[in-house]
């Protein structure tokens, strides 16, 4: 960027000799249409390119040695386990009114094991508004001081402290478990995590401590293993919070309970630690699939898009597929399975590779148009699950604090009954143990492999230096467009000043002074407008306040409010419509100059934080911004060029308001007679209670956009 | 930044005051904020120089009859301890914790501020008064509006208070506004001819950051022949040809007087400060001390955490026995630019300031974001020089992309480990050769302009002929 920007205003200057470098910067910008349409077609076909430049995953840290060990967990631990799921079961048949009972049997299993157990009592945290939350680091939230003793929940956590450890490292198991309704999945699932937990108090290998969380997901599963975090990275130094959850009966019971149970147990009261975390598993049993054979799914998006480290799904995968037999999945947007223009596409790419394998064996990029369409299918959700910075899982939990953590669920083929229960018991828990004893292997975290790729299958993924070329093919026509833009409204400017009668050096001096700081003015206007956008996006924050207020009413006043500040800022700071000065004729090609730089350094920035936000903004984005053009001179010009052209902006102008776009999306992916207006506020809320960076773009930058591009379309001078 | 400054003074019905007073309210309110923002932990702000939280455990040490200096915290200078360490642990109830020290950093950049503004009077004066004794004050008011309108006091004072940077360092309970305000002091002091005032400020700012030490260059100059005019030369040149000016208008001689003047109070000074350090530091090691840990500490950059600047990501990959060469080189770089810029610049003396501080707030070994805040305010005094200066808007996006990708890549690196220092590194890098291209380019739009000025002063007698 900065090069062709530098080299591009060096050329407002003849000078005589120039140099090649700033030659084809002039080259570059003199051109900017055709290159712009180049690239940003380029850009698209790149992003579809995507599912067949993906590459196989490996296993890139040599120290994982997935698969290595045979398995060591037999028939006696699924059977402890098994032991676990009934008592489980017939608990939740004779009372179901507190979870505490079984949470207490859990408690007691872990015991007899020898591991160390606690009790973990958090409250329910309601959602919060901390827009730049992502930005800083994790604090240890607001201490809320009015909790009752009804929104308390209860994690179990058992420790097993590691014979060949220094206690420094802690692998983390996790299963929710919701005490008040439990399925038989749940029930399974910690059966299956109480047989690998079994084993793991016998081994001898384990160098890293083992922790075994229930969380207690009655307030969401999510809610539970955040709290249980936070505690565990962040301590609480003020004694209060502890306290008050004391004075509390029933925990208190709890407590007795166990003490007066088992005497000289580890037991303790206290909350336990053991070192710092190499990886989690957060481990799930779902009901049963649709597929013919038991599957695994792997979810791994955490907030903003972050990824755990792709060695870890590795691990998972190649035991999964090749130890036990298990087929692994990753999400996919199904509606786009059946579309068939993605299925011709796929044909092409397949002929295309064809072709070229027939020109040179070598090259075989051709991936077969079912694969194809698959790939695309799993990309295309995991850019949508990232773009929206919401985690898919408790997983997303761990992200936050830098730990390596995805959500296992397992789907079996048949239902849970007696016989198929043991079988899934032992392949499940066989896959949980080998990938325990691969992180156990670790030397260092891991850092081996990639943290920002995309996922086209669980055995392919696209790397960042593969999908950022997409990225930045698609905004590599915006630096050179505003470029040329503050050229010509320059040379302009210096034009219309020469005929004007006087001396050459007064003009010459005049164009100079005026030439190199007139973009003050359009930078006002593009800064009132940020501005604006920096108030919509806090505006959410005192609306939510409002007692009683369904969505579809809280959106329209953010509606209402959003346009009334907007014509307060526009008459207060910058008054777009007035056109006195004949110098402003030109106005808004550096209007438009000084937004494409803007929204270049915003997308550049989101790139950086969120790459799927920034991909999918820049596919609304950069066409919207290099077509902005005054529906006044395509009105006056009548050519069908320039009829096309006023279409294609006012369609654009249309389809890229951030409501429209998400009726229009919601709309095509699931059925438009289910919109309702509400929506779009319920989607905003959600985004906002889950900290993600893409609430800030669509508020900051976006938003901005969108106005300034409708402000050029709308020009009359 | 340039914008807003700018923006405020084409409005007829502009107010200096009201924006003073705007941009006092706009930082208290910013301060009531100060958990949300976390401003105090930012590396961009609080370098291991002028970080609020050793200043406050500089303060605890000394307090418990240590060494303020003990376990490598404090770096800054003792006096800082006396007046601003009560600051760090005096509480109001109901207040947020750190108002009157916060207070303390508004009245500095407030008191800043000012006499930028005043030192700005006193540059347009002497500029009017050369283009006067230069016969060519009608054509450059024909051929700039710019000149009327634009008083370069108020421009310069009004970017530097709404300068994000500034803000930015002042709400992050930083001590740069202390130490900027020094550095204005004594440009302030030479501009108006106060040579106490002057050698005070010069010797403030070095005793409190070493680097404004070779501010004494243009401080001699500007003593020594008066504050910014075109090249003497052209005076020389135009009493040549027309052998009418009158002489009185302009000294065009250096007058040593005012110089030794100066020296004598720099003395006074410097051993007033030593003398005052001396006691203050009396049972902690003395004098000696103090210059191992804060002028060594500068000058061996011992401490390698991240900053905006280069030279941490520099001496954390270099060998230990090429150290003391690469110290030698890193340094002996913002020394080497000293003599051919000023003898280049020697007749713009305060330009020659601005030039040096943004030299040296790059190439310092724990830079922050207000030595930018200092010298992009100082830029404001040159409205009228640099009205032509080029790559304005490019660089005007530099810097908010830079100021905006740091702290997240800083994030990136930091918080979620998915970066890694490169990422970082490749701002700060970024964000060096910004600078560069600024001073560049600052630097020949200056010396275009001198070039315009003197074309008009030689062109004009042939206007008149024909």
């Amino acid at each position: 960027m900065a090069e062709t920007k530098e080299t591009s205003e060096k050329d407002e200057k003849p000078k005589p000799r120039v140099r090649p470098i700033v030659r084809l910067g002039i080259f570059l910008i003199s051109h900017s249409v055709l290159v712009s349409v180049v690239c940003c077609t380029a850009g698209v076909l790149a992003l579809f390119l995507l599912p067949v430049l993906a590459k196989n995953t490996y296993i890139s840290e040599n120290a994982l040695m997935p698969g290595s060990a045979s398995p060591m967990l037999s028939y006696q631990h699924v059977s402890d386990g098994n032991r676990l799921v009934k008592d489980l079961t017939n608990l939740d048949l004779k009372s179901s009114e507190t979870g505490i009972e079984s949470q207490r049997v859990i408690a007691q299993y872990m015991l007899e094991l020898g591991a160390e157990v606690s009790f973990h009592k958090f409250h329910a945290q309601l959602n919060q508004f901390h827009p730049l939350h992502f930005f800083s680091s994790p604090d240890s939230g607001v201490i809320q001081e009015n909790f009752s003793c009804s929104s308390y929940g209860i994690n179990t956590v058992g420790i097993i402290r590691a014979p060949r450890g220094d206690g420094k490292e802690a692998i983390v198991l996790v299963t929710p478990y919701n005490a008040l309704k439990s399925g038989l999945g749940e029930a399974v699932s910690v059966g299956i995590a109480y047989s690998v937990f079994s084993l793991l108090t016998q081994v001898t290998w384990l160098a890293k401590d083992v922790i075994w969380l229930v969380a207690d997901s009655r307030y969401g599963e999510y809610a539970a293993v955040a709290a249980w975090l936070r505690d565990y990275q962040i301590p609480k130094f003020s004694s209060l919070s502890t306290l008050n959850s004391e004075m509390c009966p029933d925990i208190n019971n709890l407590y007795d309970l166990k003490v007066n149970s088992i005497a000289g147990s580890k037991y303790s009261n206290s909350f336990r630690r053991a070192g710092t975390m190499a990886a989690a598993l957060v481990l799930k049993v779902g009901d049963q699939s649709e597929q013919y054979e038991d599957t695994i799914s792997i979810y791994a998006e955490a907030s903003n898009g972050q990824m755990p480290n792709l060695d870890l799904i590795n691990v998972v995968n190649y035991l999964a597929v090749h130890r036990q037999g298990l087929r692994v999945q990753v999400e996919k947007l199904w509606s786009l399975l059946n579309s068939s223009w993605l299925k011709s596409l796929g044909e092409i790419f397949e002929s295309l590779g064809k072709v070229a394998k027939s020109l040179n064996p070598e090259w075989k990029f051709g991936i077969p148009a079912t694969e194809y369409v698959e790939g695309t299918a799993t990309l295309a959700s995991s850019l949508y699950y990232q773009a929206l910075g919401v985690p898919t899982g408790p997983h997303g939990a761990f992200r936050d604090y830098q730990v390596d953590a995805i959500t296992l669920e397992i789907s079996p083929k048949y239902s849970l009954d007696k016989f198929r229960r043991n079988d899934i018991l032992l392949r499940g828990g066989r896959l949980i143990e080998g990938v325990i004893r691969s992180v156990n292997n670790l030397l260092e975290k891991f850092h081996q492999s990639f943290f920002l790729y995309l996922l086209t299958s669980p055995s392919k993924f696209v790397s960042v230096g593969v999908y950022m070329i997409a990225l930045a093919l698609l905004i590599a026509p915006l630096p050179m467009v505003a470029a040329s833009l503050y050229v010509d409204a320059n040379s302009l400017d210096s034009k219309t000043n020469k005929s004007t009668p006087s001396t050459i050096a007064d003009t010459a001096e005049r164009g100079i002074t005026i030439r190199s700081w007139r973009w003050l003015y359009s930078a006002k206007l593009v800064f009132a407008v940020h501005v604006w956008g920096a108030i919509v996006s806090l505006l959410p924050y005192f609306i939510c306040q409002i007692p009683d207020c369904s969505s579809t009413i809280s959106f329209m006043i953010w509606v209402v409010l959003s346009m009334i500040s907007l014509l307060t800022l526009y008459s207060v700071l910058a008054s777009p419509f007035s056109c006195n000065n004949a110098s402003q004729e030109k106005e808004w090609a550096l209007v438009k100059s000084v937004t494409i730089s803007y929204v270049f350094i915003g997308l550049g920035l989101m790139s950086v934080i969120n790459f799927a936000t920034a991909e999918i903004g820049a596919l609304l984005m950069v066409p919207m911004c290099l077509l902005a053009r005054p529906l006044k001179f395509d009105l006056r010009a009548g050519s069908l060029r320039s009829f096309s052209r006023m279409v294609c902006n006012l369609v654009l102008g249309l389809i890229a308001f951030p409501p429209a776009a998400f009726f229009l999306l919601k709309g095509m992916l699931e059925d438009f007679g289910s919109v309702n207006i509400g929506d779009f506020w319920m989607w905003v809320e959600s985004l906002w209670a889950w900290n993600s960076a893409t609430y800030i773009f669509i508020g900051m930058v976006y938003l901005p956009c969108w106005v300034l591009c409708v402000h050029i379309l709308l020009h009359t001078c | 930044m340039q914008k807003m400054g700018k923006q405020k003074n084409k409005t007829a019905s502009f107010s200096f005051w009201n924006w003073v007073i705007a941009s006092i309210i706009f930082r208290l309110i910013l301060i009531y904020f100060p958990k949300n923002l976390n401003l105090a932990s930012r590396p961009e702000v609080s370098t291991p120089l002028t970080s609020f939280r050793r200043l406050a455990e500089g303060y605890w040490l000394k307090q418990l009859s240590m060494s303020p200096y003990a376990g490598s915290m404090y770096h800054g200078s003792p006096l800082l301890l006396s007046l601003l360490g009560p600051l760090t642990v005096k509480r109001i109830e109901g207040q947020p914790n750190h108002l009157l020290y916060s207070l303390v950093s508004v009245i500095a950049d407030v008191v800043s501020a000012i006499l930028i503004r005043a030192t700005g009077k006193n540059l347009r004066l002497a500029y009017l008064r050369s283009l006067e004794s230069l016969d060519i004050v009608q054509q450059t008011k024909a051929s700039g509006e710019f000149f009327k309108i634009l008083s370069p006091g108020d421009a310069a004072a009004l970017i530097y208070l709404w300068n994000p940077f500034t803000i930015v360092a002042c709400v992050g309970l930083s001590t740069s506004p202390i130490e900027n305000m020094a550095v204005i002091l004594c440009l302030y002091g030479a501009c108006s001819r106060l040579v106490p005032l002057a050698a005070f400020g010069w010797v403030i700012a070095t005793h409190l950051s070493l680097y404004p030490a070779i501010l004494i260059i243009p401080v001699i100059f500007l003593l020594g022949c008066g504050p910014d005019a075109p090249p003497r030369k052209l005076f020389l040149q135009k009493n040549n040809k027309e052998e009418v000016l009158s002489k009185s208008k302009l000294r065009l001689g250096f007058s040593w007087r005012p110089i030794t003047h100066f020296a004598f109070w720099a003395l006074l000074w410097s051993a007033y400060v030593l003398v005052l350090c001396g006691i203050s530091l009396k049972q902690f090691g003395g004098l000696w001390e103090m210059f191992k840990s804060t002028y060594g500490f500068i000058l061996t950059v011992e401490d390698l955490s991240p900053n905006i600047g280069v030279l941490w990501y520099f001496f954390a990959e270099v060998f230990d026995f090429f150290r003391n060469f690469f110290l030698i080189v890193f340094h002996v770089n913002i020394l080497f630019m000293i003599m051919p810029l000023a003898i280049r610049l020697h007749h713009r003396p305060c330009f020659l300031a601005f030039v040096y501080i943004a030299i040296f707030s790059m190439l310092k070994s724990y830079p922050s974001v207000g030595d930018s805040a200092l010298y992009l305010g100082l830029l404001g005094w040159f409205v009228n020089e640099l009205a032509d200066i080029q790559f304005s808007f490019f660089l005007f996006c530099g810097y908010v992309g830079v100021s905006l990708l740091s702290p997240v890549m800083h994030t990136l690196w930091i918080w979620r480990g998915t970066g890694n220092a490169n990422f970082y590194f490749a701002t700060a890098m970024v964000y060096a050769c910004l600078q560069i291209i600024l001073v560049v380019e600052g630097v020949s739009a200056m010396l275009n302009h001198d070039r315009k000025l003197r074309n008009l002063a030689t062109s004009k007698p042939q206007d008149a002929k024909s």
